[in-house]
């Protein structure tokens, strides 16, 4: 396994070609990175190098993240999305999802190494007490449990469907969401709608994700999108032109990047955040040429 | 975007959406409006998609002097696009979604293919004393979902106050509902008459909105039945995916699943 990666060390672009700007649309996603890199997984392809040592990105406090959901809310924000790190590992997880789920639909990102019995009961109350849908994704990257494990370590195939089935069992729909470490070729979303269904899920969900050059895999891939790039992209499709980050140290362009300095954005609100960014990362490629979003649809 | 305006206030009018080529559903929808006392009729878009033989839609519209907006799938057919613009990443869904795009492109009549093409993007007019906005998805995107779970107020007071509007008026997700805003202000999701809405029974569901002078805006939501297995056949007949016919016989969603909230997901069968 890599270490985690201390702050900044980031691959630069790789040349110096002018990156496109993106205008600002709306917010449509807060992200809120409540647990930092604070993990008990280590998974190979982590765009944070999250992990179980110390992290290099500390936890959220709960009072910031809170008034910055309460700030995304007032300005007509869509959807919040917990993520990390692993959220459950988060002390006060279970009050920030209610305080959430008070002003808007909010979905946890998870690999559900946490989510016993009881805390899928906690979460199934939550959600049938809600105003609006509470989402719970489970992170597992192939339907293989020896070829999963090696990407995310021992147990955390058996782990993660364990608690899939827990939630399913409870009412709640879990989704999972997958890494497409693959190719094109190997139907990974039908194999793991396949898994889904052996494993007794009924309504099967699955959430694709590409791999980002970012984290333990910088310096693999990825590059500047380019102004002639943006000719043939309608811009809406990227998500930093609707969503931003929250994590320990401000408000960062977009969740694959939240944490990294370079990637923050300034001023002293999340209303001042909502301006236009630069492409200018090796990540922003990836988004460009696959048109993915980390939300749920 | 165009926006046309009505010239007057309305008191009582009848708003559906997603026909999806359902000519059975339009037809007994339109006769339930007659006997309802309206001053109009609107469709919010989605001509096409899902049933059989798109073109007989568009005369019982243009006879009946419904006032359409353009919905995805409509400018889609009409620009001639790859897709409708759905953006499904399930392949099973793709796949659904492919076949029925493909099959109402091939026949679609290249003038109702520009008709389509000259429909407005929005509809403004007066309800009463309140301004309501007309759209397909959401009043900032033609293709946006707009769920009763994932609607939080916070979304719903901005949609109203960048629309300048006290009642805004949508369709594309396949499922009604209403959300009166603590300001009074309401936003109304009003269903679709192509398809069923999911709930295990055939019946599909239009919006009569009535703005009585001193009154808190009425909105209604009407069941209609229609003749659903006379279209099923034409479904197998024309060789539609025989899970299309299965939700029309039945209620419950077979396909394109992936866009549904966890909340509306669980309500169904699949």
């Amino acid at each position: 396994m890599d270490a985690p990666a201390p702050a900044g060390r980031l691959t630069p672009a790789p040349s110096a070609a002018p990156a496109a700007t993106v205008a600002f649309r709306h917010l449509t996603a807060l992200w809120v990175q409540i647990t930092g890199t604070l993990c008990n997984l280590q998974c190979v392809h982590c765009i944070n190098a999250s992990g179980p040592r110390e992290p290099w990105l500390a936890p959220l406090d709960a009072d910031t993240a809170r008034r910055y959901i309460a700030e995304a809310a007032a300005l007509g924000v869509k959807e919040v999305y917990f993520t990390g790190g692993e959220p459950f590992l988060h002390a006060e997880i279970l009050p920030l999802l209610a305080f959430s789920l008070e002003r808007a639909p909010t979905t946890v990102l998870t690999n559900g190494t946490l989510i016993d019995d009881a805390m899928a009961g906690a979460l199934a109350a939550l959600a049938a007490g809600a105003r609006y849908s509470l989402e719970i994704r489970v992170s597992l990257d192939d339907p293989d449990a020896a070829r999963n494990d090696a990407i995310r370590g021992p147990g955390a195939h058996r782990r993660a469907l364990a608690a899939i089935r827990r939630l399913d069992a409870h009412g709640l729909l879990p989704i999972l969401t997958a890494t497409d470490v693959g190719t094109a070729a190997d139907d990974r979303y039908g194999r793991l709608r396949d898994l889904l269904l052996a494993s007794g899920v009924r309504k099967p969900r699955v959430k694709m994700l590409p791999v980002f050059p970012v984290g333990r895999m910088a310096g693999r891939g990825g590059g500047v999108v380019t102004p002639e790039m943006m000719e043939s992209v309608e811009p809406s499709r990227l998500q930093c032109s609707e969503s931003r980050a929250v994590a320990t140290g401000g408000v960062y362009v977009c969740p694959i990047l939240s944490g990294f300095p370079e990637a923050r954005m300034d001023g002293a609100t999340l209303a001042d955040t909502l301006v236009p960014n630069r492409l200018d990362h090796p990540a922003c490629l990836v988004c460009w040429q696959t048109g993915s979003s980390c939300r749920n649809a | 975007m165009s926006t046309l305006t009505e010239p007057r206030a309305l008191r009582r009018v009848a708003v559906f959406g997603g026909v999806y080529s359902n000519a059975h559903a339009l037809a007994a929808t339109l006769e339930d409006v007659r006997r309802r006392d309206v001053d109009a009729a609107f469709c919010l878009g989605d001509l096409g998609g899902f049933g059989p033989h798109p073109d007989r839609v568009f005369p019982v519209l243009k006879a009946a002097g419904v006032r359409v907006i353009q919905g995805n799938y409509d400018q889609a057919i009409a620009l001639g696009h790859a897709d409708c613009g759905c953006g499904y990443t399930d392949p099973r869904d793709n796949h659904y979604a492919q076949i029925s795009y493909a099959y109402t492109l091939a026949r679609t009549s290249s003038e109702h293919r520009r008709w389509m093409g000259a429909l407005p993007a929005h509809r403004r007019l007066r309800l009463g004393e309140a301004e309501a906005l007309l759209c397909h998805g959401s009043p900032r995107a033609i293709a946006e979902f707009l769920w009763e779970s994932t609607t939080p107020d916070g979304l719903a007071a901005r949609l109203c106050d960048d629309a300048r509007a006290q009642v805004i008026l949508c369709t594309h997700s396949g499922i009604k509902w209403h959300r009166r805003l603590p300001d009074g202000r309401h936003l109304v999701n009003v269903g679709v008459i192509g398809r069923p809405e999911n709930d295990g029974t055939p019946r599909v569901w239009y919006t009569l909105l009535t703005a009585e002078p001193g009154l808190e805006l009425d909105v209604e939501f009407v069941p209609v039945h229609y003749d659903h297995e006379t279209l099923a056949k034409e479904m197998e007949a024309e060789a539609l995916p025989p899970e299309f016919a299965e939700t029309v016989r039945t209620g419950w969603w077979t396909t394109c699943l992936e866009v549904l909230p966890g909340r509306e997901r669980a309500r169904g069968r699949f």
